[in-house]
């Protein structure tokens, strides 16, 4: 009976966990400039995303190690800084980029200039990790992230042509601005595929003390929790297609993408976007400078835990102090918080390779999996996303360059 | 008698060379067993696993990987030598000499 | 039967003291050769400069920098003799206590110098 309640949690956190400032930004600008055209990137986003999290979930409840710890005891210190750099970086930027939308949240509800927000969202999110437990952190921001189901209730309420929507879930060429079309599929793919998730997800399973009796809660919530996520991001696009594309909008601002929500629902609209983008950036803010300090924390070695009080785990509690308020500081110099999205979701697209790569490695070995090592099918999935991530990589600069309007 | 201390980072990788100076891979990983001698019980090097292709062994040991690069590896002459610790001259550390032919050596399975 | 793969099973692996605390990771191991005998598996280091060295001399640079812009002159490193090992697993346990160890200064300091100064930082679990 308890594991029912543990999918149901993971599947909540996966609803408000998927749509986050990345998720919203890039399809609300994906929807504006192409229509439904690009639903089928987050669907490869989607999928992929599930299958990386199903992965590292059951490496961690069968080996009782997260994926950071692997990292760093299967590869040796030398090869696991690669890793680790990257995604210590790109999740930075990511970070810095959802403090972003918290403020711009709060900007839109208040009337306060965002950059005056970035500074006390850092600190109630520090005093967030710094009081609460993981079952705090991950309860509290799945319950409230299920606001965001407001975007699913705003594209319903907006008819969508569900064939062309339907047809838009097969990969297809765009008719005009070909840069522009595979920049913004790019970064729609680093939104969906970001490591910090992966990575939250398997140190969350050793948080919550998964054995190989969750394999199936674990099967579960990473795949019906990620079709949830994944069906409220193609509605930001829908919605986007059907407020915005028509009215020739092109996103510039946050404010453009609050009109998603706005015009088919109203003053309540504008309501629910502002809670919806608070709630969910507040909790991507929290579970990335989690992942940044677990994977920190796990690489060398140190005490870790959200369920230790932070003076039992010194040097992770300061890590995760110092690394919000850090990020706190392009969004209170001023920077522009879509920019910073835009090109942090280009930059996680390229980081990829260093994260995939090596779970394919450990997902086979035996002696961590024992009999749960990756069949045929999953090891196939895997070095589809594998090339995939190279192909990011390789074209996210000149994307960015060409394409990054 | 002198003992001398090495790290084990600045032997894993090192090439090792044959009784002939012919290079027949690199030390890809030390083998240790427990040796109850002198009341103590120590942990010492059995063998060394020496090879050609350093990642390949760091898969091996999924069933469906490790099929792969068995055949992969026969196809492109990658070969592993169990090499027991008496017959590695570690005098200069850097230099890894075994005391035997290479045709002499012990193969891995 | 027992044999242990010191690159794979050994080297990197977590450590933890008699109390089941994570204390760090083995950074290094130093073998002893003798004339005549097998060489022994001897001392575990715990140290961020042995890791540096294992990364390469430009980051054993950048490593000494930092020290010396923090002002300190040692490394808080530790050894622990190999013997002290009581269980190779998942993680290796080593009959020691945690908190005597010097690689742990930073996390004591810390404890008590600056997360401990701020308010619900210690006491009853949460």
């Amino acid at each position: 009976m308890k594991k029912w309640g543990e999918v149901a949690l993971g599947v909540v956190t996966c609803i408000g966990g998927f749509l986050e400032v990345g998720s919203i930004a890039t399809s609300a600008q994906g929807g504006a400039e192409f229509g439904y055209q690009l639903a089928w990137v987050l669907l490869l986003g989607t999928l992929s995303l599930a299958i990386l999290m199903e992965m590292t979930g059951r490496l961690a409840a069968v080996s009782r190690r997260s994926y950071g710890d692997l990292l760093r005891e299967r590869f040796g210190y030398r090869f696991f800084l690669l890793p680790f750099l990257a995604v210590f970086i790109v999740s930075l930027l990511v970070l810095a980029s959802e403090i972003g939308g918290v403020a711009i949240a709060l900007q839109l509800a208040t009337g306060v200039a965002f950059r005056w927000w970035a500074i006390p969202t850092a600190l109630i999110g520090w005093l967030l990790l710094w009081r609460g437990n993981f079952s705090i952190v991950e309860q509290g921001t799945a319950l409230l992230g299920l606001v965001a189901l407001s975007f699913g209730v705003a594209a319903l309420v907006l008819h969508p042509a569900w064939p062309t929507l339907g047809r838009a879930l097969l990969p297809s060429l765009p008719s005009h601005d070909h840069a522009r079309y595979w920049y913004l599929a790019v970064s729609m793919l680093g939104a969906s595929i970001s490591p910090y998730l992966y990575l939250f997800y398997s140190a969350g399973a050793i948080e919550d003390e998964w054995t190989i009796e969750h394999l199936g809660v674990n099967r579960i919530t990473a795949s019906v929790g990620n079709v949830f996520g994944g069906g409220l991001a193609i509605a930001s696009l829908v919605t986007a297609a059907l407020v915005l594309a028509p009215r020739e909008i092109r996103v510039d601002a946050y404010e453009q993408i609050a009109l998603l929500l706005a015009t088919p629902l109203g003053r309540p609209g504008f309501v629910f976007f502002v809670m919806t983008l608070f709630i969910t950036c507040f909790g991507a803010t929290i579970e990335i400078v989690l992942a940044m300090a677990y994977i920190l924390a796990q690489g060398f070695g140190w005490r870790w835990s959200e369920n230790l009080k932070p003076a039992q785990d010194a040097r992770f509690s300061t890590s995760y102090t110092v690394l919000i308020l850090l990020a706190a500081v392009p969004i209170a110099l001023g920077m522009d918080p879509l920019s910073l999205t835009n090109i942090s979701m280009v930059a996680t697209a390229a980081s990829l390779p260093v994260t995939v790569i090596p779970l394919f490695v450990l997902m086979n070995d035996g002696d961590l999996l024992n009999t749960n090592v990756n069949g045929w099918a999953s090891n196939l999935a895997l070095v589809v996303i594998a090339l995939l991530s190279v192909v990011l990589l390789v074209a996210a600069l000149p994307l960015q360059l060409l394409g990054g309007g | 008698m002198s003992a001398r201390t090495v790290a084990l980072s600045d032997l894993l990788g090192r090439t090792v060379r044959d009784a002939d100076g012919r290079k027949i891979g690199r030390i890809e990983e030390l083998n240790a067993e427990i040796s109850l001698e002198h009341r103590r019980s120590d942990y010492v090097v059995t063998h060394f696993s020496v090879g050609r292709f350093k990642p390949l062994d760091m898969i091996a040991t999924g069933n469906f990987v490790q099929q792969l690069v068995r055949r992969v590896t026969r196809a492109t002459g990658y070969r592993r030598y169990e090499i027991p610790w008496d017959w590695m001259d570690l005098g200069d550390p850097a230099h890894p000499r075994v005391r035997r032919r290479e045709d002499e050596l012990p193969r891995a399975g | 039967m027992g044999t242990v793969h010191l690159s794979r099973n050994v080297i990197d692996t977590q450590l933890v003291d008699r109390h089941q605390q994570k204390i760090g990771r083995i950074d290094e191991l130093l073998l002893e050769l003798e004339e005549g005998k097998p060489p022994r598996v001897a001392t575990i280091v715990i140290s961020g400069a042995a890791r540096a060295r294992r990364v390469g001399g430009w980051m054993v640079a950048c490593h000494r920098a930092v020290h010396a812009l923090l002002g300190q002159r040692a490394e808080h490193e530790s050894r622990v003799p190999f013997d002290a090992v009581r269980c190779i697993a998942d993680t290796i346990e080593l009959d020691v206590e945690g908190n005597t160890l010097e690689s742990l200064r930073l996390e004591r300091w810390l404890s008590e110098h600056v997360i401990g100064r701020i308010p619900g930082a210690s006491g009853e679990r949460k």
